[in-house]
């Protein structure tokens, strides 16, 4: 009897720790430094906000990181950096549900491009909607928003393997 | 007594015999599959597929004495004819407690890098493991399984082809299980002659596909079930997770059973729709007992959740609608569809069969 309770509590302790757990985004690879960004801290980053259109065909503006802030963070060879061998380098963008999609590095890099492709945490100053949040890629001026990734998980930065 | 001696000569005669021919290098087994389906395969370097191991893990896979009973087999819950499952709601093995799960048809597993309804295991190997040992399927561990095989007559000389010596080791059973699994390739379903441009749809047919493969947009008056975003592609499976409408409160929690993530509840792997017509009941629970059921769930009963699926979101055929509404004959259609995903070739191959009967 006594030994029931006391499981049941364990059950109970358990399970809120599980509760607790919150999404984070890993950022691994081909990093100089590896980082695990809680919302807190992605919260403390700088924002911009774009202009970009969703499935629905209607322009909303999108609030978020830049995505090369957060690889110039993570020490990823950007800017000057990104050229030679590196230019064989991709950015790999994972889910919490698996899906995954793929950039190369100039495709994120303003030395290259003016579009600024970003983990934005909130549409038409509003959090993201239940399921596509808490944060999501948004990409400005892609027709298709197939890359507009949800529920961001990984970012995983490594060589073509030819 | 003469006729003793003889045979251990005879036997040891043979065990030089096929050492030398096959103890250096097993040969390369080369799975044959279509171009559309990719090469992003999942075979652990340690443990490449060869003839020899294909061979003897059919044997095991059909093997009783690899459970506690003498009488469960993996074939026991994965039956050919029925596209590697059960028929059964939930599966029984060597006691009468009922697994947690529904069991699952395996197809085209060559591909997949998350195991289970969930997702759990990475890898053929580390799949083999639960159902060999879990206390209600096969319920014995892997080295009384060893020591009953090295007892048996028939498989000193199949693991010693296989895998260079004959130990026997659980190691050497879970190996040889997934290299004969990765050969259930199944790719000679109607719909695979049609991709390659050779079978004629019906016009039913022709419209379920339609439907399956395109999203619903009411305002545009475009017709959709958009079942291909999920269970699209060839190999009609995406290694995604998702919940699909299911229930509110998930009496099996899914995914978020190993994350712990809220987002998770309910989700479970999508699964893939080869030999679909062959694998009821349907889901990780076996709840739908007929594909019209199936149907009749993402036409009109969506259930809404936190963690649903923002795919099931608003996709509906009637402005404003939370499920589907797709008409009877659509459902129809999209089922006229799903039936040209079985495969005969694949239920029939007697590569694939119990090489005990
Ligand atoms: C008692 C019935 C039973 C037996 C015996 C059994 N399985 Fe299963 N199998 C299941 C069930 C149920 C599931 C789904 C379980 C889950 O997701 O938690 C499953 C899932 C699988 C999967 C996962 C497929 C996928 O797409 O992820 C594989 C592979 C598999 N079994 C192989 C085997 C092998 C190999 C054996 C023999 C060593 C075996 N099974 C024995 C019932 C059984
Ligand atoms: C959002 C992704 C998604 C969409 C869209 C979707 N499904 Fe599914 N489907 C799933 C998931 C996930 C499961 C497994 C759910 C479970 O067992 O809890 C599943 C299960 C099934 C099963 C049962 C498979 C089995 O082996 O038991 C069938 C049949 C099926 N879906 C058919 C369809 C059809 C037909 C459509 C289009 C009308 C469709 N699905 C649309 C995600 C999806």
């Amino acid at each position: 009897m006594k030994y029931t309770l006391l499981l049941f509590l364990a059950t109970i302790l358990l399970h809120s720790r599980t509760w607790a757990q919150s999404a984070t985004i890993s950022v691994t690879g081909e990093v100089t430094h590896p980082l695990q960004l809680s919302a807190a801290d992605i919260a403390a980053m700088k924002k911009v906000t774009v202009q970009a259109t969703d499935r629905d065909g209607k322009a909303h503006s999108y609030t978020g990181v830049p995505v090369a802030d957060i690889l110039q963070q993570a020490g990823v060879t950007m800017g000057a950096q990104l050229r030679g061998e590196n230019m064989s380098k991709y950015l790999l963008v994972k889910s919490g549900d698996g899906y995954e999609v793929l950039f190369s590095l100039p495709e994120l890099d303003a030395a290259f491009t003016d579009r600024v492709v970003i983990l934005a945490s909130q549409v038409d100053g509003q959090s993201l909607p239940e399921g596509k949040g808490p944060f999501r890629i948004v990409v400005p001026g892609e027709k298709k928003p197939a890359r507009w990734i949800w529920e961001v998980t990984a970012m995983t930065v490594r060589f073509a393997k030819e | 007594m003469n006729k003793r001696w003889l045979l251990r000569w005879f036997g040891l005669a043979a065990l030089l015999f096929t050492g030398s021919r096959w103890l250096p290098v097993p040969e390369p087994y080369v799975p044959v599959y279509p171009a559309n389906f990719g090469n992003r395969l999942n075979i652990p370097a340690d443990n490449p597929l060869t003839k020899e191991g294909v061979l003897l893990g059919r044997m095991l896979f059909y093997e009783p004495l690899l459970s506690a009973n003498n009488k469960v087999s993996c074939g026991s819950c994965h039956q050919q004819q029925r596209a590697f499952t059960d028929g059964k709601k939930f599966s029984t093995g060597i006691d009468s407690i009922p697994t947690e799960r529904n069991s699952m048809s395996l197809a085209n597993l060559l591909w997949v890098r998350h195991f289970f309804w969930d997702g759990r295991a990475e890898s053929l190997e580390q799949q083999a493991l639960t159902p060999l040992t879990a206390l209600h399927e096969m319920g014995q561990p892997l080295d009384i399984s060893a020591a009953k095989l090295r007892r048996s007559q028939r498989y000193a000389a199949l693991f010693n082809a296989a895998f260079g010596n004959s130990n026997i080791t659980g190691d050497q059973i879970i190996k040889a299980l997934a290299q004969f699994e990765r050969t259930l390739i199944s790719a000679n379903a109607p719909y695979d002659h049609y991709l390659a441009g050779k079978y004629q749809l019906s016009p039913a047919a022709e419209r379920g596909m339609q439907l399956f493969m395109n999203a619903p947009d009411p305002g545009k008056k475009i017709r959709g079930a958009n079942c291909a975003h999920c269970h699209g592609s060839p190999k009609l499976y995406m290694e995604l997770f998702h919940n699909n409408g299911l229930d509110s409160l998930p009496l099996d929690p899914g995914r978020e059973k190993l994350t712990g993530l809220a987002a998770d509840r309910g989700r479970f792997r999508i699964p893939t729709l080869r030999n679909i017509a062959l694998t009821a009941p349907y889901m990780h629970d076996g709840r739908f007992g007929t594909l019209e059921e199936v149907l009749d769930h993402y036409s009109e009963h969506i259930i809404q959740s936190p963690s649903l699926s923002p795919v099931l979101r608003n996709t509906s055929n009637d402005m404003n609608g939370t499920s589907l509404k797709l008409s009877r004959s659509e459902q129809k259609d999209i089922i006229a569809f799903l039936h040209l995903l079985t495969d005969s070739t694949f239920i029939n191959n007697s590569q694939f069969s119990n090489p005990f009967n």
